[in-house]
């Protein structure tokens, strides 16, 4: 087989301006969102960057003082020990909400009747306001007047048992969500996959196992990377319930800076909290990555 | 219709940052007016301020009042004099936010307004001195408080109690009560984490005194004097014995509204805390909640022998001063003075709607016939004290008065000793003495320094 090559045609300004025309459209179509990204996103990004580098105390002029803050806060036991409530607070929401949710999802596609209303019920404590099933809870968790009085037990006022009392409050609102998502990702599994693992003997956890998990694999990664990068930035359930308290046993980063931004008015100690926290979640993201461009998946 | 390029883009922009730039230039005056931000416990307040204290006011120039929320006011007034805008006439919680607004040029030296209104006769020396940063008037107290204990007068009787008036006495009823079931102390800190404070206060004033403190507070002598350590570790063992709250736990989860209603019923002894109780209380007991029960309430007393027998912890509840961006500071002066000013006018916002008053002096004539003999004899007591203790939220500068309480609820909890407690506090505190933060604190007999 021969075949000759035809000499490129010059390029022709005529041909290219309609493509250039779309990308300015699109560019235009894309300004708002990033002009309004710039102003209060990459904005107070930078700044509180800078910030972070400062004493500054939220009012009036900064004063530099370079690395201070983060070499401060290496040896603080307050900021050490939210950054491991909130190891254990991410460590829980990567377990047992996704557990409950992958189960809760798998178990309603098993059934036909009233697999609407249990979406409904799993879902509408998703769309409650947070303050107010954090004022529903924390009467049913008090001592003197809910479940705390009848089994003995003031979790809230523990320090032991603050920590996990809030987790299972922020779940019972998150897990319903987790629900939905995963029974949405497990209706598109081809159905003949099922019938054929049932054929070669599996069964609902073979199914499970075999099937529906790998299958739903990007829907889970992705749950399961912001829940990583969401647990980092709790904040409403632990201030509303128990304001970090007792003694510090509920404190994560973000109470935490909030305290010392508004509190203690050390805005730039506050700044670099928060630059932890970004850089935290910048780590997991980019471990994601590289690890989805190792194993080759899509998303 | 067509729509050139260029123009098509340059639109999209505007459009974009039209919004942006007028949320911005929000809270900017819209009248020429005083403009004036505040906020109240309950609509009883409200409306006498609006009455009394706004409308009431002869001036010139008129007064627009906008009611911001308890919880927000501190952030959104900082917000908005960051912006270059805000009230004419700005509202802070203290001391300790009037230096951090100074230093950042936020406010109007008040010398001026002081030496023509006379304010140094009219205001308590202390709560001048105590306005003081770097020595020059910023900030006039707009309201004050201190610490006293309530108690349901029926409870005492029933069990043979009187009001303690030294610790073996308050001890030794504590212990009793304790063993009865009761809770020695209605304490609790589940509605304001900062609560605990309060005690510390106490234990600080009426266990090391009041001088130590004042001068610990100058500088002159450390937080980890050992005189200070006993006091937080004999606080600590009140804690782990179970007469603040009940027990640990139960402090960490109480609300204030369980605690009033344990006083009134009769399950708790007594209450230490702020006068600002003084018109919380009053939804708890006889008519408005359905009981019989009554209350009054006592001085605290000393915690160990030398500390005077009466001392008024005194604290500053908020603060005004004149915004540095102000187009009428002259004006606003003048309205200043007449928040300030008249004691009768201080009397009456304490007889019908509970408000705290500016330190002014106050006799029991400033007070309507129908006022409250139990609020009117603890503002005349004020009126007349001779020693002053030092409220952590006044006197503490910022970073150490946020310590003062995160870290004494590790104390009691076990977590922290008394002893790595107080050298915590002084190590923040020498760090923010350092660098000027501190408020003045006037001498204890109520004299500037």
């Amino acid at each position: 087989m021969s075949a000759t090559i035809a000499p490129a045609r010059a390029p022709s300004r005529r041909r290219h301006r309609p493509a250039r025309r779309r990308a300015l459209i699109a560019w235009a179509f894309m300004l708002p969102l990033i002009a309004i990204n710039a102003l209060v996103v990459l904005g107070p990004s930078v700044s509180a960057l800078y910030f972070s580098l400062t004493d500054w105390s939220g009012l009036g002029s900064a004063r530099w003082i370079g690395l201070d803050n983060y070499l401060e806060l290496a040896s603080d036991p307050e900021f050490l020990g939210a950054v491991w409530h909130n190891i254990l607070w991410t460590a829980f929401f990567l377990v047992v909400p996704m557990a409950m949710g992958l189960f809760g999802a798998f178990a309603l596609t098993r059934i036909r009747r009233f697999r609407l209303l249990f979406r409904v019920a799993y879902f509408v404590p998703y769309i409650m306001a947070t303050v107010v099933t954090a004022a529903v809870w924390k009467n049913l968790l008090s001592p003197q007047l809910g479940i705390g009085k009848v089994l003995g037990i003031n979790a809230l006022g523990s320090t032991s048992l603050a920590l996990p009392a809030v987790a299972i409050v922020n779940n019972w609102a998150w897990w319903g969500f987790l629900v939905v998502v995963f029974l949405a990702a497990m209706q598109d599994v081809n159905p003949n996959l099922y019938e054929a693992a049932a054929l070669d003997g599996a069964g609902a956890f073979g199914q499970f196992w075999h099937i529906t998990l790998p299958s739903i694999r990007p829907t889970f990664m992705f749950l399961g990377l912001m829940t990583i990068i969401w647990s980092f930035l709790s904040f409403d359930y632990v201030y509303i319930l128990t304001q970090g308290g007792p003694a510090g046993a509920t404190d994560v980063l973000s109470t935490l800076l909030y305290r010392d931004a508004f509190t203690s008015l050390r805005a730039g100690y506050a700044s670099a909290i928060g630059v932890v926290m970004a850089a935290i979640s910048g780590i997991v993201v980019l471990t994601y990555l590289v690890v989805r461009k190792r194993k080759g998946w899509a998303i | 219709m067509t729509i050139p390029r260029r123009r098509f883009l340059a639109l999209s922009s505007a459009a974009a940052l039209l919004p942006t730039l007028t949320a911005c230039a929000g809270g900017g005056r819209t009248s020429g007016n005083i403009q004036y931000w505040w906020a109240f416990n309950n609509q009883l307040q409200r409306d006498f301020f609006q009455r009394m204290v706004v409308d009431a006011y002869p001036g010139p120039v008129r007064v627009d009042l906008t009611v911001k929320p308890n919880s927000s006011i501190d952030q959104l007034t900082q917000t908005a004099l960051a912006a270059g805008t805000g009230p004419d006439l700005v509202a802070t919680a203290g001391p300790a936010q009037v230096a951090a607004y100074a230093a950042a040029g936020y406010l109007l030296p008040l010398e001026p307004y002081a030496q023509k209104y006379g304010w140094d006769k009219n205001l308590a020396p202390w709560a001048l001195a105590a306005s003081l940063v770097d020595g020059r008037l910023l900030a006039l107290p707009a309201s004050y408080e201190t610490m006293i204990m309530l108690y349901n007068p029926a409870t005492l009787r029933a069990h043979g109690w009187t009001p303690p008036q030294d610790r073996g006495a308050f001890e030794a009823i504590c212990t009793e009560a304790k063993g009865k079931g009761l809770i020695p102390v209605a304490a609790g800190n589940a509605d304001w984490r900062p609560a605990s404070e309060w005690w510390v206060t106490m234990a600080l004033n009426h266990y090391a005194g009041p001088d130590a403190v004042h001068q610990a507070l100058q500088g002159r002598l450390p937080w980890t004097d050992p005189v200070f350590v006993d006091a937080i570790t004999l606080l600590s063992q009140y804690y782990r014995a179970g007469w603040w709250g009940g027990s640990v736990e139960d402090y960490f989860t109480n609300s204030f509204p369980q605690l009033y209603a344990k006083l009134a019923s009769g399950d708790a002894v007594f209450m230490i805390t702020g006068s600002w109780a003084l018109s919380e209380i009053l939804a708890y007991f006889g008519t408005p909640a359905g009981n019989d029960a009554t209350w009054d309430w006592a001085p605290l007393f000393p915690l160990r022998a030398g500390v005077p027998a009466l001392v008024w912890d005194l604290g500053i509840g908020s603060t005004l001063s004149i915004n540095a961006h102000s187009p009428i500071p002259d004006a606003t002066a003048d309205y200043l003075n007449f928040q300030v000013s008249d004691p009768r006018r201080q009397a009456r916002g304490i007889a019908e709607a509970g408000l705290q008053p500016a330190p002014v002096h106050l006799t029991k004539a400033d007070f309507p016939p129908s006022a409250d003999e139990r609020r009117s004899r603890l503002y005349v007591a004020l009126s007349n004290a001779a020693t002053i203790g030092y409220t952590t939220w006044t006197f503490f500068p910022q970073q150490t008065d946020t310590r003062t309480y995160t870290y004494f609820d590790k104390v009691f909890t076990g977590q922290l000793s008394a002893a790595d407690y107080c050298a915590g506090l002084d190590k923040v505190f020498r760090k923010e003495l350092q660098l000027g933060k501190v408020p003045t604190a006037p001498a204890p007999n109520g004299l500037a320094q």
